[in-house]
């Protein structure tokens, strides 16, 4: 495990200084208020000093990669935001959420440094995923672009099912590093797939289905894609049965076009996928506007605050990678990529160097769920798949969705202290002898 | 579990190169594509949003266009401080009605937005600075464009063109389209200037096709110089010349019996020349001579579109009485301003013509100079001894006849063209070179419906060479006295010209007849003797000549 970061926390620290820089000397942005800045750098640091204290074993190389990330993504929200009225406060308000989500990391740390409790309560953790989303049909939710996931206590507005992911994949995590023998070696067979009995296979199917009929109700389609596809994942790490994966895409593939059949906005967001162009200035509007600004960028971007990314609605949230791959171009959108494909890097040798299965689930499950989102809402905003509105993790604008991925982070970090601890005693077991040799 | 966990990483690396992959297909593949889509209105914003370039004069400081900032809205707009004087030249720029001329030929350099040409480029496109379009500055000469626009405004109908280059490098010194438009107002006038009637939208120096004629005889004369023929060689004229179906007349209907050929083109006799294209020459050696010199070429490398000057019908379906016409650019001849002064170029330079250049530099905002097109080669159009026996006729011919075109202590080669036009009165042509012997400009002016070449064009042009010389230090810096038969002073009245006071004005000359017949050739030549009254306008029966293009007024009588 990489135990120090300090270099990679500098750098990421000077980038988003040096973008904030551009906008305010080149573009001439008003600044916003410099303590913010001081608030943001001293929370970055303050949580990777922290973490190396209390987990010194841990992978603190995610925290350059969340701090490059979140940084970036505060940029962006300015930049899009600093002069429009009514949001121009919208990157100090993401400011304060990834402060919120700093706090909700070192509890994590502090509380769940033992996470392996975590999985005695597996059965808890999915009924309180499907009560999260369904908590959205109370009175506390709210529609927005008619999509139910929103839930408002007080002033404050969150998306559950953000955390609902996070809940869902700890209960999968456990009940299959439990149940992993008897999923792996079954005795029946439909349609020359072999089937675990049918009492194994209840509770996964239990809990995905009504994930994903409050899904489907909910009209929050990357969700549901989410919800399906990271346990399938999940299940195939788990048996190495590709039958599974196989199983799962026929599984969602008719789901997806019994809701493509059921609901006229499913059908327009096909339709609007394959030819935004026949419509550009309605229904295809949001989608053209990304390709334009993307295109837009070139190989070397049209400068920061430079382009014209305004022109698409949502664009400080689903779509912010558009203006990513607009103002720094191919060149900068594929580095950017790669600070993504980092972590999740760094999250699948975290699940290699896990002792235990659950241990290894539980980090592939939140590893496999932040790439798919990454790779949903990227292929998504390029028209590579059709749309589904989820955030870009750490750099949508979004509280519970800043939250939720440092949760997910935090997470991340407790099961690597524990791998850590574990393969820095077996090299030591190994370099002793050695020693003794010279 | 290991082997999974690993097969699914490669899966998610998978996937980002996929994205990596979609994302090159947009921002490098489509974009071209992408940003010409009439749904994306990005650049139109950008245009706004950004300075264009500076378009300056060929003496570096005038300023022909310019961007300046709007009130501090972080837009600008586009200034023209010269107003309709280079209009032809820069076109116009519009958010609302797109652009024209060089705004639009030269739009990568004066946007900016080409891929980054130098280091601050790079940086400014990265850190999102602005990236102010480059400056572009021109050949014209200041000077010698407002004389030529001066001049074409207070011709007699107000519409013709000009075009003066230098011969040694192409350099365009002056190239003047008139009636212009203020490219300063466009936005509001658009719908007007597009319907008006003189077309002031039209560059007319490279876009307009006019019936050269009889500076074409240059070219036919080039093409028999090389099929033998000799300046001394004796061509016999007793008015006209006989084709199966077409008769040649002189302008004038004059004869002038014994002629070498020197004294042809001098006194620009039709039926000699229509003799010596159809005997000496024949169709597909003239069309061959004229494509030598640019005809059919839309010379791309240009930074105006040009119209190619062209043969309608071509030469194939030529008979007797298509050569003979063409040979003194009637009938079957199309041809620019634009290439006309670059045969006047070519003949001016050995033979040699030079690329035709308008764009001198290209620099950043800071100074830095991105492209700077040297001279070069367009083509040979002669060989250099045709080419010094042709300067010496065109010489004679100044010399001879066209005395007004003399300046004083400069030997100077021109040839004046009075072309028949289509439905309405005779083009004013006159193409020149100075000094022959060592050319510095090579002009051709053209007024349409301005009637005899040396009446209206061949004035602008000797004043367009003289300021040139004058500047060139080829001259005494203080006014010469004007030879006593051409006054230097603009004339908006032809017929008030004092040098030729035996000349009729406009209203008195005889070509308004609609019918006018295909055998009359009025005598230019004799006209230009300022002590012989013009010619009694011809009045025969109106004969439908073969192979007349379409549309055209059943009649060409070109005058030299």
């Amino acid at each position: 495990m990489t135990q120090r970061a300090t270099l990679p926390m500098t750098i990421a620290l000077l980038i988003t200084t040096l973008g904030f820089a551009t906008l305010i000397f080149v573009q001439e942005a008003n600044s916003p208020p410099l303590i913010y800045g001081a608030y943001y750098a001293g929370t970055m640091v303050a949580l990777y000093l922290g973490v190396r204290l209390w987990l010194p074993h841990s992978d603190v190389l995610l925290l350059p990669m969340v701090t490059l990330l979140t940084g970036v993504g505060l940029i962006m929200i300015y930049r899009l935001t600093y002069e429009v009225p009514g949001v121009e406060n919208l990157a100090t308000t993401q400011a304060g959420w990834i402060l919120v989500g700093a706090g909700a990391l070192v509890a994590v740390v502090i509380f769940l440094r033992d996470y392996q409790k975590l999985f005695a309560y597996k059965y808890l953790l999915a009924l309180a995923a499907v009560g999260f989303v369904a908590s959205t049909f109370t009175p506390l939710g709210y529609e927005v672009n008619g999509a139910r996931l929103w839930l408002q206590i007080g002033s404050v507005t969150f998306q559950p099912s953000e955390f609902a992911r996070i809940a869902l994949i700890i209960f999968f995590a456990g009940y299959l590093a439990e149940k992993r023998d008897l999923w792996a070696a079954t005795s029946k067979s439909f349609m020359g797939i072999q089937l675990p009995a049918l009492k194994y296979f209840g509770p996964v199917a239990l809990v995905w289905a009504a994930s994903l009929g409050l899904l489907i109700f909910e009209k929050d389609l990357g969700s549901s894609l989410l919800f399906f596809a990271v346990p399938v994942l999940m299940l195939y790490a788990a048996t190495g049965r590709i039958a599974y994966v196989i199983l799962g895409a026929l599984l969602f593939a008719i789901g997806s076009f019994a809701t493509y059949l059921a609901f006229s906005h499913v059908q327009l967001r096909v339709s609007t996928w394959l030819d935004p162009w026949s419509d550009p200035d309605d229904s295809g509007f949001q989608i053209a506007q990304s390709i334009f600004n993307i295109a837009d960028g070139g190989i070397t971007g049209t400068g920061l605050g430079a382009g014209f990314s305004q022109t698409i609605p949502e664009v400080e949230t689903d779509f912010v990678f558009s203006t990513i791959a607009s103002e720094l171009g191919l060149l900068g959108s594929t580095a950017f990529l790669l600070v993504f494909l980092v972590f999740v890097y760094r999250g699948i040798k975290i699940s290699l160097l896990a002792g235990d299965d659950a241990s290894k689930l539980l980090a592939f499950g939140l590893t496999a769920m932040f790439a798919m989102q990454t790779l949903i809402i990227v292929g998504g905003v390029t028209k590579a798949i059709p749309l589904t509105g989820i955030t870009l993790p750490f750099v949508s604008y979004g509280g519970s969705s800043v939250l939720g991925n440092f949760v997910l982070t935090g997470l991340l970090l407790v099961v690597s202290e524990k791998a850590g601890k574990r393969s820095d005693a077996e090299e030591a077991r190994y370099e002793a002898p050695e020693k003794a040799a010279v | 579990m290991n082997a999974q966990l690993r097969r699914t990483f490669y899966l998610f690396v998978a996937g980002f190169v996929a994205l990596v992959g979609v994302l090159a297909y947009w921002q490098v593949y489509a974009r071209e594509s992408l940003a010409t889509d009439p749904a994306n209105r990005l650049q139109s914003r950008r245009v706004q949003e950004v300075p264009r370039g500076l378009i300056l004069a060929g003496d570096g400081e005038t300023e022909i266009a310019r961007s300046e900032q709007d009130g501090g809205g972080g837009t600008y707009s586009r200034v023209y401080p010269e107003g309709p004087l280079y209009a032809g030249v820069t076109g116009y720029w519009s958010t609302k009605y797109g652009a024209s001329g060089l705004e639009i030929s030269q739009n990568n350099n004066l946007s900016g937005a080409g891929e980054p040409e130098t280091l601050d480029e790079l940086i400014n496109q990265f850190s999102g600075g602005p990236q102010a379009g480059n400056d572009v500055e021109l050949t014209l000469d200041p000077e010698l464009q407002r004389l030529a626009y001066d001049g074409l405004a207070s011709s007699s109908t107000g519409r013709g063109a000009v075009v003066a280059l230098n011969p040694k490098n192409g350099e365009i010194l002056s190239l003047v389209s008139y009636p212009s438009f203020d490219p300063n107002d466009i936005d509001e006038n658009f719908e007007e200037l597009a319907q008006d009637p003189n077309f002031p939208l039209v560059n007319r120096a490279t876009q307009g096709l006019y019936p050269p004629g009889s500076t074409f005889k240059v070219i036919t004369a080039a093409a028999a110089l090389k099929a033998g023929v000799k300046t001394s060689d004796k061509f016999k004229d007793n008015g006209t010349y006989e084709t199966p179906g077409y008769t040649v007349y002189n302008y004038r209907a004059k004869e002038y019996g014994q002629q070498t050929f020197e004294q042809a083109l001098a006194n620009s006799v039709n039926t000699i020349f229509a003799r010596i294209g159809n005997e000496k020459v024949g169709a597909e050696a003239l069309a061959q001579k004229a494509e030598d010199f640019g005809f059919y070429d839309p010379y791309e490398d240009f930074a105006l579109p040009i119209a190619p000057s062209f043969f309608n019908p071509p030469p194939e379906q030529w008979d007797q009485g298509n050569i003979a016409q063409s040979s003194f650019g009637q009938q079957t001849v199309s041809s620019t301003v634009f290439e006309m002064a670059n045969v006047a170029g070519a003949i001016a330079n050995g033979g040699t013509m030079m690329q035709p250049r308008l764009v001198r530099e290209v620099r950043s905002p800071d100074g830095a100079i991105i492209d700077k097109p040297t001279s070069s080669v367009h083509s040979r159009a002669l060989d250099e001894e045709t080419a010094g026996t042709l300067t010496d006729m065109m010489e004679a011919a100044v010399t001879q006849v066209e005395k007004g075109a003399e300046i004083p202590g400069v030997k100077v080669a021109g040839k004046t063209g009075t072309a028949e036009a289509p439905g309405g009165e005779l083009h004013s042509w006159f193409i020149s070179f100075a000094p022959a012997d060592d050319p510095e400009i090579a002009v051709a002016v053209m007024i349409e419906n301005g009637q005899e070449g040396y009446k209206q064009a061949l004035p602008l042009a000797r004043r367009l060479m003289e300021a040139h010389l004058r500047k060139e230090g080829e001259l005494p810096n203080e006014a010469p006295s004007p030879p006593p038969a051409q006054p230097q002073g603009e004339t908006t009245q032809p017929g008030a010209q004092p040098a030729r006071p035996q000349n009729e004005g406009p209203s008195q000359f005889p070509f308004q007849n609609p019918f006018r017949s295909p055998d009359q050739a009025p005598g230019k030549a004799p006209a230009q003797n300022p002590n012989q009254p013009p010619g009694q306008p011809p009045n025969q029966p109106p004969g439908q000549p073969p192979n007349q293009p379409q549309g055209q007024p059943p009649n060409q009588r070109p005058g030299g």
